[in-house]
């Protein structure tokens, strides 16, 4: 057997690459929220999603600075009037006027209002609600545990929608019944990932250290457990903003939600279908910005999962 | 002619412009019903090198070499439809993991004859009749029964025969093994390896046994190959190469053997790990942990010299005694 | 396999109770007096008022009244319609057929999509077809599918008129339902184009309801291929000398799918909800539209019935979607 070799030639160690990973070997470990940063920011799609969030966030903020117009104030003499950049249109009017001559552009921004606040309403309420329900059953087991997981399981034997449109139908059809509706509907996802991750952590050893010190259950529960079961409810609740808006979205526009004249997205597109022939704008830009809004969350809530993750990291 | 002849085979992993050579410029060759073993920690290269042979390394990857010929043909410069044709009938692998080797979906027939349904034809009967065959060869018991079995339902070593009855099924003239024992428990080791020398006296099969088990290789190869870091670092003759290591790295490795370490209090290890990606040494890639290393081997990487009918890449290498040849000159 | 089924309707049984107890305890918690309500605007007097108490039986406990209703379940009866006076059960089963046609043909169009897409992704990864895919199966997964359906009508049926904009059927042709779907009637009555009248009705909608499900196998089959072909078998395979083609349908498809299976098992509640919005839209005679119609004419019974019937279908969807979990994973089928 012959051997031959080429004069081996060693990579070129100088490159920015292998310096930044060895930055990352040597340097202390980086605190939590820069190790998620530096995994976060790699992620393209959810930089993006980031960067629409805090837009629809400073609208949603500032709509009453940045509106030009009241929402709810009809202009008689410019009814259906197309964007600025149409035959007809009015710079006076960016994006038009609806068919009661009200501004789409303030309505809009109304509207982001509306949907950020449903959002933040939806994942508070049920993240509170879900996620004792589920440290309890996590923590406690026993009949506790089956009877909070029968009732999850029969929340989820039935749709989302058909639910909501079910408890709508109790409480009556307006924007905080409609809300109050979807925070139900979205309890059973916190209350069994909060379950699960109880589960697989109550029996691990510090659990146990915790407990021969002396903590009682609600120590155990909250102070100890739950920031160990964080970042998968940090993802969903993310997710469940998205979720929050587009249900708000669907309600509003079945008219079981937000009531006219309130300038939220899905009910601005409540009898869209007359204006398909003769009102491109006044169909097309409310679904877009509920497009684009939960786009961007459920971009960020990928980069969060990513980034929080640690078997997702290579 | 050998069988298989390799030239400085290179297969490189990351960026074109700062590459990570898992293999680095490795030669070698197998004859005809030879058994070579190819030896090296975890991240030598060997299962990489094996893998570039098969035609395995995907697109990060990039293999080259001088040449890559099996039988006369060059393998790296043939249509990816005729290579496929070579890869599984005249040169078959089996992997480290019987276990996951297997897919979950398909009972053990199935993926039997799917081997012999590509290269050999023939129709449904003569399959299932060779695979019953091929069965007996490896060693089932009830064949028949286990034939219909889906593989969560056999144990480790039988899962091993059966990818061994897989990959010799169409007669290949060489079988690449790669680690095929270290999954399994110490007790079907020796079984397996018992069968794959048998499977190879039998049919003068080629065999390329790659491990990191010197002690295994020691009784079942003709010759050896060891390597380190992607590098060939010696090879030669089996006996030769067991009674007196040429290169440092052999020596070392031999001295951690277990029974190699009787009369010392503790077992004894080579200090350090194998360099990975980012932490190769600019001179021989040994030179942080061999006990002989010089400034030389420090800065300048030594090349495979011939030493006495042994392949070496050692500036010193060792003596009959096993001392370093050649320091002060 | 048998034993299987019964792990399964084990825990589907009291799941079932679980929802009768709901839809029962639903209507109690409407404010307001039910006699009163059924009567509407015109009220009753007192002995009519007692009268129909004891009828609908609300002067005894509420357990007894539960274990009537359960009773009035299993019988099929599941109360009248307020407003149409007609059996709810009767009801949900002419509309049925329309949501289920509906249904299957969106699921079909999301999977014939969606599959193809979420395995070319995962074999070309990282490459600009996986990146487009994905980027547009998020957008599809984020859509608000009322609204998408506005614009598929303002598009295709208004601007260009390819497409009819609501309804199952033209008003030229008139179909004696027999089964109910009605591709299926078209094809069986003899009216010339009847049967491509009604598949150009259920493009649009289909696609509507079918963006969401698709997006989410699209985004499912890539990961679970990108897992399998990291697999081991996968390289065996490959050592075979099998074809490239081959290595990914038959051993990393196969193996992708399970949990694709399920996800699409998971549609069906999708479905549903995506059916209420759809059919609103194009006006598509289903339960979806029925359900709505009965939420916004308080038509207390049907809402309570048409509950109870969607989630029973749910769970029977379900319960074969895991049958059939456990005929493409053999190592489901051989374990109890």
């Amino acid at each position: 057997m012959s051997t031959q070799t080429n004069p081996a030639t060693t990579p070129d160690p100088d490159d920015a690459a292998q310096k930044e990973l060895e930055a990352i070997l040597l340097a202390k470990p980086p605190s939590p929220l820069a190790e998620f940063w530096h995994y976060f920011r790699q992620n393209r799609g959810a930089l993006a999603g980031l960067i629409v969030v805090g837009i629809v966030v400073f609208l949603a903020v500032f709509a009453q600075v940045v509106a030009p117009y009241d929402p709810i104030a009809q202009d008689r003499s410019a009814i259906q009037m197309p964007p600025s950049w149409e035959d007809g249109g009015s710079s006076q009017y960016l994006l038009g006027t609806d068919a009661v001559g009200r501004d789409m552009v303030s309505r809009l921004m109304y509207g982001a209002q509306l949907s950020v606040f449903i959002g933040l309403f939806v994942v508070v309420i049920s993240v509170i609600f879900g996620v004792t329900l589920g440290l309890a059953s996590g923590y406690f087991r026993g009949w506790v545990e089956i009877a909070i997981m029968r009732v999850m399981d029969i929340m989820l034997s039935i749709p989302s929608l058909v639910l909501a449109l079910a408890i709508v139908t109790i409480l009556g059809p307006n924007l905080i019944n409609a809300m109050l509706a979807i925070s139900i509907v979205q309890l059973p996802h916190y209350v069994r990932l909060t379950r699960a991750s109880v589960i697989s952590e109550r029996n691990k050893e510090y659990v146990t250290a915790s407990q021969i010190a002396g903590a009682g259950p609600m120590r155990q529960m909250f102070i100890n457990i739950l920031p160990n079961c964080a970042a998968p409810l940090i993802v969903q609740g993310t997710l469940g903003i998205s979720n929050a808006i587009l249900d708000a979205a669907a309600l509003g526009f079945l008219g079981l939600g937000a009531q006219p004249p309130t300038p939220e997205w899905g009910s601005m597109l409540a009898n869209a279908r007359e204006f398909v022939g003769s009102a491109w704008w006044i169909v097309t830009f409310p679904g877009l910005c509920i497009l684009i809004t939960v786009l961007a969350f459920n971009l960020m809530g990928d980069g969060l999962r990513d980034a929080l993750d640690p078997k997702m990291k290579r | 002619m050998a069988l298989l002849e390799v030239k400085n085979l290179t297969v490189e992993f990351g960026s074109e412009k700062n590459p990570f050579r898992a293999v680095d410029s490795v030669s070698y060759s197998v004859e005809r019903g030879e058994v070579l073993g190819i030896v090296g920690e975890s991240g030598s290269g060997k299962s990489v090198s094996s893998l570039a042979l098969m035609g395995l390394i995907d697109y990060p990857g990039r293999v080259t070499a001088d040449s890559l010929t099996f039988d006369g043909e060059d393998l790296l410069r043939m249509s990816a439809r005729k290579r496929r044709n070579i890869t599984g009938k005249d040169i078959a692998m089996i992997f480290q993991d019987p276990m996951s080797s297997l897919n979950p979906c398909y009972t053990v027939e199935t993926q039997i004859m799917e081997a012999l349904k590509v290269h050999e034809g023939g129709n449904k009967k003569q399959r299932r009749e060779r695979t019953l065959d091929l069965l007996n060869q490896v060693g089932i018991p009830d064949p028949k029964s286990r034939m219909k079995a889906y593989p969560h339902q056999l144990s480790g070593g039988m899962s091993q025969r059966i990818v061994i009855a897989m990959a010799i099924a169409c007669n290949p003239r060489l079988l690449v093994a790669d680690e095929p024992t270290t999954a399994l428990d110490v007790t079907i080791q020796a079984q397996i390896i018992d069968l794959l020398l048998k499977l190879q006296a039998d049919s003068d099969m080629a065999l390329i046994l790659i491990t990191h088990d010197l002690a295994l290789v020691s009784e079942a190869a003709d010759r050896i190959q060891v390597m380190y870091a992607g590098q060939l670092f010696e090879s030669g003759p089996a006996d030769g190469l067991f009674a007196a290591p040429r290169h440092p790295y052999t020596q070392a490795l031999l001295e951690a053997l277990p029974e190699r370490s009787a009369g010392h209090d503790r077992l004894r290890t080579i200090p350090g790990v194998v360099p990975g990606a980012h932490d190769r040494p600019t001179g021989c890639l040994l030179s942080p942990r061999c006990r002989y290393a010089t400034d030389k081997c420090v800065s300048t990487q030594p090349l495979v010299t011939d030493y006495y009918g042994r392949d070496v890449r050692c500036f010193y290498p060792l003596d009959d005694n096993g001392q370093p040849t050649g320091r002060n000159v | 396999m048998l034993g299987f089924l019964f792990r399964r309707l084990g825990d589907i049984v009291p799941t079932f109770f679980g929802v009768t107890l709901l839809v029962f305890f639903l209507i109690r918690l409407i404010p307001g007096d039910p006699i009163l309500m059924m009567a509407g605007e015109r009220g009753v007097d007192a002995v009519r008022y007692a009268q129909l108490k004891a009828q609908y039986g609300f002067d005894q406990p509420v357990i007894v009244q539960y274990f009537h209703y359960l009773l009035g379940v299993f019988q099929g009866d599941l109360g009248k319609s307020f407003v149409t006076k007609k059996p709810v059960l009767e009801e949900f089963m002419t509309l049925f057929p329309a949501t289920v046609e509906l249904g299957v043909i969106a699921i079909l169009f999301a999977i014939v999509v969606g599959l193809p897409l979420g395995v070319i992704a995962a074999v070309r990864r990282g490459g600009i077809f996986d990146y487009t895919t994905m980027t547009i199966s998020l957008a599809g997964y984020s859509m608000p599918i009322f609204w998408w359906a506005t614009m598929l009508i303002m598009f295709f049926s208004v601007s260009l008129g390819w497409t009819p904009v609501s309804g199952r059927l033209s008003v030229l042709y008139y179909i004696e339902p027999t089964t109910g779907f009605m591709l299926i009637d078209t094809l069986l009555s003899d009216q010339k184009g009847a049967f491509v009248d009604a598949l150009r009705h259920l493009i649009l909608p289909s696609i509507a309801l079918g963006t969401i499900p698709m997006a989410v196998i699209a985004r499912m089959t890539r990961s679970s291929m990108l897992e399998v072909l990291r697999e081991d078998y996968i390289r065996v395979a490959r050592a075979k000398g099998l074809s490239p083609a081959k290595v990914v349908v038959v051993h990393a498809l196969r193996n992708a799918l399970i949990p694709v299976v399920t996800v699409i098992g998971l549609q069906v509640s999708v479905l549903v909800a995506g059916a209420i919005l759809t059919e609103t839209i194009f006006s598509w005679p289903g339960i979806g539209k029925w359900i709505v119609e009965a939420v916004s004419r308080r038509d207390y019974p049907t809402i309570q019935g048409g509950i109870l019937l969607i989630a029973i279908m749910i769970m029977m969807v379900n319960l074969f979607v895991d049958l059939t979990y456990s005929v493409i994973n053999p190592r489901i089928r051989h374990t109890r």
